[in-house]
């Protein structure tokens, strides 16, 4: 009996110590910060980059918080979806690698103009004329090699001979990612149908979740060649993966990840104050040390990787893509999942 | 009787109802009704999109076929591993519970990954079985169905193991001892007494891990997709990307149906079962059976399994977390600590360690404690309204994690009450997530205690606060640990909820896997990963040794 009564106050006093250490942390003190001096970032940016580079902007601009909220682009989205029901967007910033996204918040009337004047150094057709998004960064759906897998010499160079390496390729689902929608609606628009996506179906090229996916599969010499991001790869290479990036012949998939302030924003000032920040030299160096393509043209690439001018690019149907997202995601399950 | 106590049993009740009501029944219809929305006109338009394209009723179908799959296999499993870890004398019993339990501390995303690791065209196993048997290619493909039930029963089993062996330990012993004094030989005893026992629990696991199996995403989402192979909830995440609202919504209500259907059959198997609740309350345990010659033969079998659906899934994610990189050639030079240094130093894994040991430990403290009132008013107060509580409680188990996360949103995001961008709006999510667990556990543990002895109480003129209190708590102690663990390891990796509904300086440890991985840094985040299974260890071994070896797993 005493044995009954002592052994439930230990327990009650062990979920207690945890509780209390657990109690300690600073995220349950509520202070939160004044809105004026918080900027909320939605971003899709991977979160190690995400965070250096916003700690760079602090330590040049104390007075403003940077607070990110980091995801995949389709929790982002529903993250949005949501907020959008409850009263509207929360976010001051937003940074995805998902263009269409912006086109449809442009429709919405949810994006707040702003030209910043460092956007001067920015080629045209990395952002909009009237300032509601401009590319913070440039990322590259390219051919990544296992050469361990397929000799550097037998791989594919360019999409065109992608699909008929077959089982020993792979791509990633532009259900749920967004760069990979992006290269769906740039093939689909360049041939006018579905015949790229037809072939690599018929040829049995897998379909994975997404880009990273792809090139850790890659890596584990699951598959030979693989649809996927350059800087995941360089990452890859760098930690020393027996991996190579084919530039395809046809242009590689340069997708531009645009940043954009929020209509509903409370704090304009520090959001525009970030924007200015992401576009400016020092801010595209900083990216360029974290092995990212800067969107300037006074600013050189990272060592191995080549300029924005130097790659040739397919061009992307945004309005178009974003407009016919619905069915252009549907009619890729169709055809490559079904 | 006097109707005091019927009136504190009400408002006990009503307490309880109220807590249902503003953590589950609100969010869920929040999103429910939006599934009858087309443009803020009512419709059917989302209903008619699930039965008029063929990929969603096939996934429904995929879905229901994996998951009675998944459900037969882990109560087969689950049932014979408790029995011979209960009730025979197989040697290192102890070490080995602990290590069946362990796996279920994995990311089901991680435990998909592992596999793959081990079973995968270039996995170790697969390359093993290529090496010893000479085959040309491994007769087994991890990326199909057949992985798909595999690895989820791997993953789920323990449900119906913990609940199993619960039962088994509370079983009163002297039903078994009266049939042996009558004759019966032990094959007659398991049969007739033991086994009708404890079939509550069994089926109550069994449900468990039907409807676990059903609402899991990880698993499907990494193994399903190389072999076109989808399910519900991969198909509810694509209705979100598209992004469609209301399909979505649609597609989660039809997976919150198949769970119904199948809560209800189980309900009404166990009706009338009251003639296998057992007078517990006593300190005899149930006699250990005597394995003589088998008593090796069968440790070693139970040794193998436990490495091959243990050991071996954590190995594999040790062993990637000490890689340069994913895939790397296993030599002396591509093995590295770097990645737990990168962990350790890394300031956001420490705090999303604080913050999942916090939400872990309180929402399942707190979903236990209403888990039970709820139990105790349905299966013992019997109290009419209690079932539909009981039911209420369970439906969110059968919701994905993505659409409970919106229901918060929706629900817990708006002026007055605006939990939105705090830890508390995640503490709300996961106490829905994980009630269910800790009313369906305490339901079979309340099960096995017999009326008579609450009735006894009452008679003697004890009050309703010190019958739960003396009797109704004691005696449902076991399973309620039980519980607890079951619903604060899954917690503490929690993702899905998380990744929806996490703010700057909220963030949980599945989270910080999740961005980790999905920034190609899988062996950073299998560092992260492997700390969180080491701290279950260490924090498991403390509870034990507080608790004197009855608390812990």
């Amino acid at each position: 009996m005493k044995n009954m009564k002592k052994l439930p106050q230990n327990l009650r006093r062990t979920i207690m110590a945890i509780v209390a250490i657990a109690a300690l942390n600073p995220a349950l003190v509520f202070a939160q910060a004044k809105a004026e001096s918080r900027v909320l970032l939605y971003t899709s940016v991977p979160q190690q980059l995400a965070t250096q580079f916003s700690n760079a902007f602090m330590k040049k601009r104390p007075d403003i918080r940077v607070e990110i909220y980091r995801a995949g682009s389709t929790e982002v989205g529903a993250k949005i979806a949501a907020e959008r029901e409850v009263g509207g967007i929360r976010a001051d910033l937003l940074w995805l690698a998902d263009a269409p996204v912006y086109y449809d918040l442009r429709k919405r009337g949810e994006l707040y103009s702003y030209i910043s004047p460092e956007a001067k150094a920015i080629p045209a057709d990395l952002k909009d004329a009237k300032g509601f998004f401009t590319a913070g960064r440039l990322i590259n759906m390219i051919i990544a090699v296992n050469t361990e897998v397929i000799p550097l010499k037998d791989a594919p160079k360019s999409w065109k001979d992608f699909p008929g390496v077959g089982k020993k390729a792979a791509m990633g689902n532009p259900l749920y990612s967004g760069s990979n929608f992006v290269t769906v609606a740039a093939f689909v628009r360049k041939d006018g149908n579905w015949s790229w996506f037809e072939r690599a179906r018929a040829n049995g090229v897998a379909v994975v979740r997404g880009n990273s996916e792809a090139a850790t599969a890659l890596a584990g010499k699951e598959f030979g060649v693989a649809m996927t991001l350059d800087y995941i790869v360089q990452g890859l290479i760098n930690k020393g993966a027996p991996l190579s990036i084919v530039w395809p012949a046809d242009g590689a998939i340069s997708v531009p990840s645009p940043i954009a302030i929020i209509k509903g924003t409370k704090n304009p000032n520090g959001s525009k104050a970030f924007v200015d920040y992401v576009l400016s030299k020092e801010g595209q160096e900083f990216l360029v040390k974290q092995q990212v393509i800067p969107v300037r043209e006074d600013v050189n690439p990272p060592a191995g990787l080549p300029s924005a001018k130097a790659i040739k690019f397919m061009p992307i149907p945004y309005e178009w893509a974003s407009d016919n997202a619905p069915s252009i995601r549907e009619q890729f399950e169709k055809t490559m999942l079904q | 009787m006097m109707t005091a106590h019927f009136d504190r049993r009400y408002l006990l009740m009503a307490a309880v109802g109220v807590f249902v009501l503003l953590i589950v029944i609100y969010p869920l219809w929040q999103v429910l009704f939006r599934s009858f929305l087309d443009g803020g006109v009512l419709s059917l338009k989302s209903y008619q999109k699930v039965f008029s394209y063929p990929s969603y009723y096939r996934a429904l179908l995929n879905s229901v076929w994996i998951s009675c799959g998944t459900a037969a296999m882990c109560m087969v499993l689950g049932t014979l591993l408790a029995f011979v870890v209960i009730r025979t004398d197989v040697p290192g019993k102890k070490i080995l519970r602990t290590l069946l339990v362990l796996p279920y501390a994995l990311p089901s995303f991680f435990a998909a990954i592992a596999w793959i690791q081990l079973l995968g065209p270039q996995g170790y196993l697969a390359r093993l079985a290529l090496q010893f048997f000479g085959f040309a290619t491994v007769p087994w493909n991890i990326y199909s169905a057949g992985g798909i039930v595999f690895v989820l029963t791997v993953h789920y089993f323990i449900l119906v193991f913990i609940t199993v062996a619960g039962a088994l330990e509370r079983m009163d012993a002297s039903l078994e001892e009266a049939a042996r004094a009558s004759g019966a030989n032990t094959y007659q005893i398991m049969r007739q007494i033991t086994l009708p026992l404890v079939l509550p629990a069994i089926l109550a696991g069994g449900l468990l891990a039907f409807i676990g199996a059903l609402a899991n995403f990880g698993i499907p989402a990494l193994l399903g997709m190389r072999a076109r192979f989808f399910v519900l909830t991969t198909s509810i995440y694509y209705a979100l990307a598209i992004p469609d609202f209301g399909l979505a919504t649609a597609l989660s209500s039809m997976l919150v149906l198949v769970a119904l259907v199948t809560m209800a059959l189980q309900f009404g198997l166990q009706r009338g079962e009251s003639r296998f609740t057992v007078i517990s309350g006593k300190a005899v345990h149930p006699s250990t059976l005597k394995l003589r010659s088998l008593r090796y033969p069968l440790f070693l079998l139970i040794a193998a399994i436990v490495v091959f659906i243990s050991i071996l899934p954590i190995l594999s994610m040790v062993l990637t977390a000490l890689m340069r990189y994913w895939g790397a050639p296993i030599s002396a030079a591509n093995l590295t600590l770097s990645n737990f240094d990168y962990v350790l130093k890394f300031e956001t894994a420490q705090r999303a360690i604080m913050n999942s040991l916090f939400l872990g430990a309180v929402s399942a403290t707190a979903a236990m404690f209403v888990g039970t009132v709820i139990s105790y008013l349905h299966v013992k107060a019997k109290l009419r309204g209690s079932r539909v509580l009981d039911f209420f409680a369970t439906i969110p188990y059968a919701v994905p994690h993505t659409v409970i996360a919106i229901a918060m949103i929706l629900a817990w995001a708006r002026p007055p009450v605006s939990l939105y961008g705090t830890l508390w709006i995640i503490l709300v999510a996961y106490l829905a997530v994980y009630l269910p667990f800790a009313v369906r556990t305490t339901n079979s543990t309340l099960q096995q205690v017999h009326d008579s002895l609450e009735e006894a109480a009452k008679a003697s003129g004890a009050k309703l606060f010190p019958r739960l209190r003396d009797i109704i708590l004691p005696l449902a102690r076991p399973g309620m640990i039980a519980g607890w663990i079951l619903v604060f390891m899954p917690a503490l990796r929690e993702l899905t909820v998380s990744i929806l509904l996490y703010a700057y300086h909220t963030e949980t440890i599945g989270v910080v896997v999740y961005n980790l991985q999905d920034a190609g840094y899988r062996e950073i985040a299998a560092a992260l990963a492997s700390i969180v299974m080491g701290l279950l260890i260490i924090g498991n071994t403390i509870i034990r040794k507080l608790t004197g070896g009855v608390a812990g797993f």
